[in-house]
């Protein structure tokens, strides 16, 4: 056959593409009365130029009449060509496929059985809706055929009639006919089909039936069986043994797939029971080994996968056979990162040494990424406190090895290692101290020294002199989270070598205030306030006694991690989410959050960077409840018990995170405290805060209050007054999310409590209290529905300070048609 | 599964085959080639519409979408049968072939699955259905003028009890062969320690025998075997019981078993790798030798060698076989072919480093590659086996070969 002309998919619209039809379309009609002899082999030619036209995307339906006409043919070959350019437009023309009806139907009654099959299948994949009454004729004959090829299409014809039309098809008691042919048919083949076919139907048939003949099937209606008998609850120990050892030696089939399959039965059988559940994985554990080794590369990723999730749910079953965790060279990326964590989710006492001095040879990997990896695997193995020792020399080599990536990625670690084993700072502020600021370029990293510098500044001799070199180039820096985390250090600096620092502490006040970023802004204002208000009040702020971290947070709760086990076998595995997290997205739209999956949702955004108490959600109540649900489970998660305070970086934040002090005066007076000279510093007038106050309202630039007390007081007080603002087009544009809001409402000591919501419609609820208010009283609560394609916003006033509540307003107002401008 | 593409090694779609009502648009393949920019995709991917799951042989990728959640292995499976299938009916899988026969291949896709799941997938069964394009079927059509490329005849097997063979397979001179192949796994550390030894194992048949034979295979130690999986001819019990295969084979070739040796400790050969590196200039020497004869000779061994990236330029020489390289992987492959018995070969020279670097920061990793004709590592023997069922004895052969599949040495 002559290569298929280089034709654009979209070629029909070009001339020469419409003149090739046009040509084939003459020729197809001459050859289709024609009974010369080679006709037949004419007709193949044409009948595969159009095949291959079809491939290629070329849109070769108006030959549809012609192709049909042609097709009265013996030759068997011509028939399938033919039915395979049928099956492709009858679809798209349903018209036409009505004249294929006849000559298939034609060929249902052929003397080979092969054509009779072909064509009921040809027939049955037409799947148009108004053919169905053309189909139960054959189909039923098709039943009842002498040839089991033709039966075996006939039931997957059933199958087929039931997706187009369900009522036909029992109508014409098909699902009967079906029942019967199992039990009388001998053929291995049909009863794989009858299975794939029948499943729909029979659901819950008979299972037992049906496993004892498994080995009749073919492998992947075993598949089949195997996941209905997954679903199935044995009704006492003793079946669930009978179906395990029936079972049995399905985990050494050659088919991957059946191995899985039997494997999740057999997880599924004994979740009730302890014990042997753990026999099984024992027992699991080689058929799954020997398949990662011996399938193509493919195949071993998927298994894999499963093989990672059953050594994340029980890793001390697999902690000796850590060694078929170790990476190939030859690996790809995506391989090499689940046997990395799968190499620290094993390790223990006995193989801790083992493992990382594995992981370490990975630290000189070529693949950066895989190099990084593995420097956090044992960073995570260490924090897992086992061997610590050793590890530590190993993180300390890794410093040595002077490669960027490796000491950034490094002293991250040690600077966690050293928030949950205070007792190593001797030996790691040695090496750390060596370590040239010159050298560490990204910001987690600058960041991690700056945290290690300011928090041993005692032990680091120069450590006020590094410091200096960075607040030099502040301006040159980045990164926020830089910056912020170099005040905090500096200011901790300075609590323990005051003299040393003050001078420095001074220079990055100074730029933190005129740091064009809010959060830094923010945060230098607030520390210069503490220390006017006393440096003792500032140390207990900034750097109180800290605890020693216990456990850090994790980033899969196990929770989904047990979704994830459920779903044993299926793609949620190859993912390592729960289908709900992407089979859900593609069907929902922005107004698809019903009840029932806003609380899956709210699991899906508190995994990323959202704050529990900010979580999508269109329920109020249930908002309220489930915020301060949320609150306490995040206080125990999240080590340094950081409350409501959004701050960029939640590790590092350490001193900030204790805001229960009582309020700290916002709107202090302005008269220069000695501080200031102290410091050098010389405040401009037109500092922000002056533009903040009201006359005659000043707010709490702390308040506290939790969900549970603004939901009573919500529901204690009458709406004061509603109003409805528009908004400006930047505004809404900026409004994709809830979080930009919030940010800004706080700059104007207006806070979120909840909030939630799609675009275009969100919902929020603020509060704030008037300052020097006695505790409990002095609150303004807010329900703002902002509708962004509306570009309006309307909002619900309470409070129980009747009287101020014009200038809260207005504030609000002035805030709220400030945003994005 | 909704569909299926096959994909040149330029992302052009070759073939379209859909078995769901809802046919899918094959934008998805450019959506899928745009992903696989680094050919470094995972084999299941989602794509905002579809599950995509893909495998590449020879270049060619084969594509299939899901719409709905499946066990993953079910489609990855099916995608390498299909592409087992494919190559066995075409003598291989390139893009020539495929557009050469794609008629073929639609009509195997068609019996492969019906209806979004796998129907037929014995290539014997396959084979009975629609015939392989072989010189004589082509020959055939020239001379009698085009009869078709397909069985008029019934396809036996659907019917038999063994789905995997038909009953009148008939030879004029019945033989079986049997081929022992195990791969080695290997990993050797910076230290010289041999830190991972495993072999994965298969024994390949290719039965060309009358009639329906059963057949017996004994090993003489079993014992050491730590898993297997079956070919699904294979009988349970009698290996449950007595460590004994009993199966009745598909005509033709096939994998009967594959296993795993573990803790494994003798490994044929060793390597002696070492760097130094002071002052932009690294000294190599990586000496090579028979550390246990294994008895039989150990042939066609390379070396490939991974220059570090801050190699500017080399000088090595070999005593024994040569050094090639390519020039766009910046791997070097030092072939030293049938490992000498009296001497040790040893590469060695010096390598320069790129301007500014004072010492190799990157350590290579060595892929040696060796065969070994005639004995199989891990020990495993085949004791004997027994033809019953049938009245002729056929002749019997056996091989035995290992390679190495994965002999990484760390440096």
């Amino acid at each position: 056959m002559p290569p298929p002309p280089p034709h654009r998919p979209t070629s029909t619209s070009t001339p020469s593409g419409k003149g090739e039809l046009a040509e084939l379309k003459t020729q197809l009609r001459q050859l289709a009365g024609s009974r010369a002899p080679g006709v037949e082999d004419l007709k193949r030619e044409l009948y595969k130029k159009v095949i291959s036209y079809m491939t290629i995307g070329i849109d070769v339906s108006p030959l549809f009449s012609e192709m049909v006409m042609c097709s009265a043919t013996s030759d068997v070959v011509l028939k399938k060509m033919c039915y395979l350019y049928v099956g492709n437009y009858a679809r798209v023309h349903p018209d036409l496929a009505l004249l294929t009806i006849n000559f298939l139907q034609k060929d249902c009654q052929d003397e080979y059985p092969m054509i009779r099959g072909l064509a009921l299948r040809s027939l049955c994949s037409l799947r148009v809706q108004n053919l169905v009454e053309y189909l139960v004729g054959p189909l039923r004959s098709g039943l009842k055929d002498t040839h089991g090829y033709v039966r075996t299409v006939a039931v997957l014809g059933v199958l087929k009639l039931y997706h187009i039309a369900p009522n036909a098809c029992k109508d014409n008691d098909f699902p009967a006919m079906l029942k019967e042919l199992i039990h009388r048919d001998g053929d291995s083949q049909l009863h794989f089909s009858f299975v794939s076919g029948g499943i729909q139907f029979f659901y819950l048939m008979n299972n037992e039936h049906m496993i004892y003949m498994i080995k009749d099937f073919s492998e992947w209606a075993q598949c089949l069986v195997l996941e209905m008998v997954a679903k199935y609850v044995p009704e006492d120990p003793n079946e669930t043994f009978d179906i395990m050892n029936l079972l049995e030696d399905r985990l050494q089939h050659a088919n991957s797939a059946v191995v899985l399959a039997t494997i999740k039965v057999f997880l599924n059988l004994t979740m009730s029971m302890a014990d042997v559940h753990q026999q099984v994985y024992e027992r699991i554990k080689a058929p799954l080994m020997t398949l990662v080794s011996s399938g193509s590369p493919e195949q071993s990723y998927a298994v894999l996968c499963h093989l990672h999730l059953l050594v994340m749910r029980a890793p001390v079953l697999f902690s000796s056979d850590y060694k078929h965790f170790y990476c190939r060279y030859s690996d790809p990326s995506y391989i090499k990162k689940l046997k990395l964590e799968m190499l620290t989710a094993v390790a223990n006492e006995n193989n801790t040494y083992e493992i990382v001095t594995e992981l370490s040879e990975y630290a000189a990997n070529v693949d950066v990424a895989i190099a990084r990896e593995s420097i956090r695997a044992v960073g995570k193995i260490a924090l897992q406190q086992y061997d610590v020792n050793a590890i530590v020399d190993r993180l300390l080599q890794f410093l040595e090895m002077e490669k960027d990536y490796v000491t950034a990625e490094t002293l991250v670690l040690v600077k966690d290692l050293l928030r949950k084993y205070p007792q190593w700072s001797q030996d790691c502020i040695a090496v750390v101290g060596n370590v040239s600021s010159k050298h560490v370029q990204e910001p987690k990293a600058k960041a991690a020294l700056l945290w290690m510098l300011g928090e041993y500044a005692l032990e680091m001799p120069d450590a006020p002199y590094v410091l200096e070199g960075f607040v030099e180039s502040w301006a040159e820096e980045e990164s926020p989270e830089v910056r912020l985390e170099l005040l905090t250090a500096v200011a901790k600096c300075f609590f323990r070598r005051a003299p040393e620092t003050q001078k420095i502490l001074g220079a990055a006040l100074a730029a933190a205030l005129s740091d064009a970023h809010q959060d830094v802004h923010d945060r230098g204002l607030l520390y210069y306030r503490l220390l006017q208000h006393g440096v003792e009040t500032a140390e207990r702020v900034i750097n109180p006694p800290k605890q020693a971290v216990s456990v850090f947070a994790d980033t899969q709760s196990s929770e989904i991690k047990d979704r994830i086990f459920d779903e044993f076998n299926t793609l949620a595995v190859v993912y390592q989410q729960p289908s709900y997290m992407f089979l859900d997205k593609e069907h929902r739209g922005a107004f698809e959050f019903s009840d029932d999956t806003s609380t899956n949702a709210s699991v899906t955004e508190s995994s990323e960077t959202m704050l529990a108490s900010q979580s999508v959600d269109a329920n109020d109540n249930d908002l309220l409840l489930s915020a301060s649900e949320k609150e306490d489970t995040r206080g125990n998660l999240v080590s340094n018990g950081s409350s409501s305070y959004v701050a960029p970086s939640n590790s590092l934040i350490d001193g900030l995170g204790s805001f229960t002090v009582p309020p700290a005066a916002s709107s202090l007076p302005t008269a220069s405290f000695a501080i200031d000279d102290l410091l050098g510093l010389s405040l401009s007038t037109n500092s922000p805060e002056s533009t903040l106050a009201q006359p005659s309202l000043v707010l709490n630039a702390k308040p506290a209050l939790n969900p549970g007390a603004f939901q009573q007081k919500w529901r204690q007080l009458p709406v004061a007054s509603t109003e409805d603002y528009g908004l400006s087009s930047q505004a809404a544009a900026n409004l994709t999310g809830p979080q930009p809001l919030l940010k800004h409402m706080q700059t104007h000591l207006i806070h979120c409590i909840a909030s939630g919501g799609q675009a275009p419609n969100f919902k929020f609820f603020f509060f704030a209290q008037k300052s020097n208010a006695s505790t409990g009283l002095g609150y303004f609560l807010v329900e703002c529905i902002i509708n962004v394609t509306a570009r309006k916003c309307t909002v619900n006033y309470k409070t129980d300070e009747s009287d101020l509540l014009e200038s809260f307003a207005a504030v609000f107002k002035s805030a709220i048609l400030n945003f994005g401008v | 599964m909704n569909c299926m593409f096959l994909l040149s090694d330029n992302g052009e779609v070759m073939l379209e085959k859909q078995w769901m009502g809802q046919p899918v648009d094959r934008s998805i393949c450019s959506w899928f080639w745009a992903q696989n920019d680094s050919r470094k995709v995972p084999s299941v991917i989602a794509s905002p519409t579809y599950y995509v799951f893909h495998i590449v042989r020879e270049g060619i990728t084969f594509l299939a979408c899901s719409k709905t959640e499946m066990p993953p292995l079910l489609g990855i499976e099916f995608l390498c049968k299909v592409a087992d299938v494919i190559s066995e009916y075409l003598g291989g899988i390139t893009e020539d072939l495929i557009k050469d026969n794609f008629v073929i291949v639609y009509q195997l896709l068609d019996e492969m699955m019906d209806n979004g799941f796998p129907l037929t997938t014995e290539i014997n069964t396959l084979k009975d259905m629609i015939a392989p394009p072989n010189i004589v079927s082509r020959m055939l059509s020239v001379v009698t003028g085009g009869s078709s490329n397909m069985n008029t005849v019934l396809p036996i097997a659907t019917t038999s009890n063994w789905p995997w063979r038909s009953t009148d397979v008939k030879y004029s001179n019945n033989e079986v062969y049997f081929d022992l192949v195990e791969e080695m796994d290997v990993i050797v550390n910076r230290d010289g320690f041999l830190i991972k030894y495993e072999v994965y194992g298969e024994i390949r048949v290719i039965a060309r025998l009358s009639g329906v034979p059963e057949l017996t295979m004994t090993f003489a130690n079993p014992s050491i075997i730590n898993d297997v999986s079956f070919h699904p001819c294979v009988q349970f019990r009698p290996w449950e019981t007595h460590q004994q295969l009993t199966f009745v084979p598909p005509d033709g070739e096939f994998k009967l078993m594959s296993y795993r040796v573990k803790k494994l400790k003798n490994t044929p050969i060793y390597v002696k790798p070492q760097f130094s590196s002071t002052g932009g200039l690294c000294r190599v020497s990586i000496l090579v030798g028979i550390r246990n004869d294994p008895g039989k000779q150990i042939d066609y061994t390379t070396l490939e060698f991974p220059l570090p990236s801050s190699v500017a330029s080399w000088d090595l020489t070999a005593n024994h076989g040569n050094i090639s390289s390519s020039p766009g992987s910046k791997t070097l492959t030092w072939t030293i072919g049938k490992m000498p018995k009296d001497k040790s070969p040893c590469l060695s020279g010096t390598m320069h480093l790129e301007k500014g670097m004072d010492h190799l920061e990157e350590f290579p990793t060595l892929l040696v590659k060796f065969k070994i004709m005639g004995i199989a590592m891990s020990g495993l023997r085949i004791d004997r086996t027994d033809v019953r069922n049938v009245t002729y004895s056929p002749h019997k052969g056996f091989r035995a070969v290992s390679k190495a599949a994965n002999y990484e040495i760390r440096t």
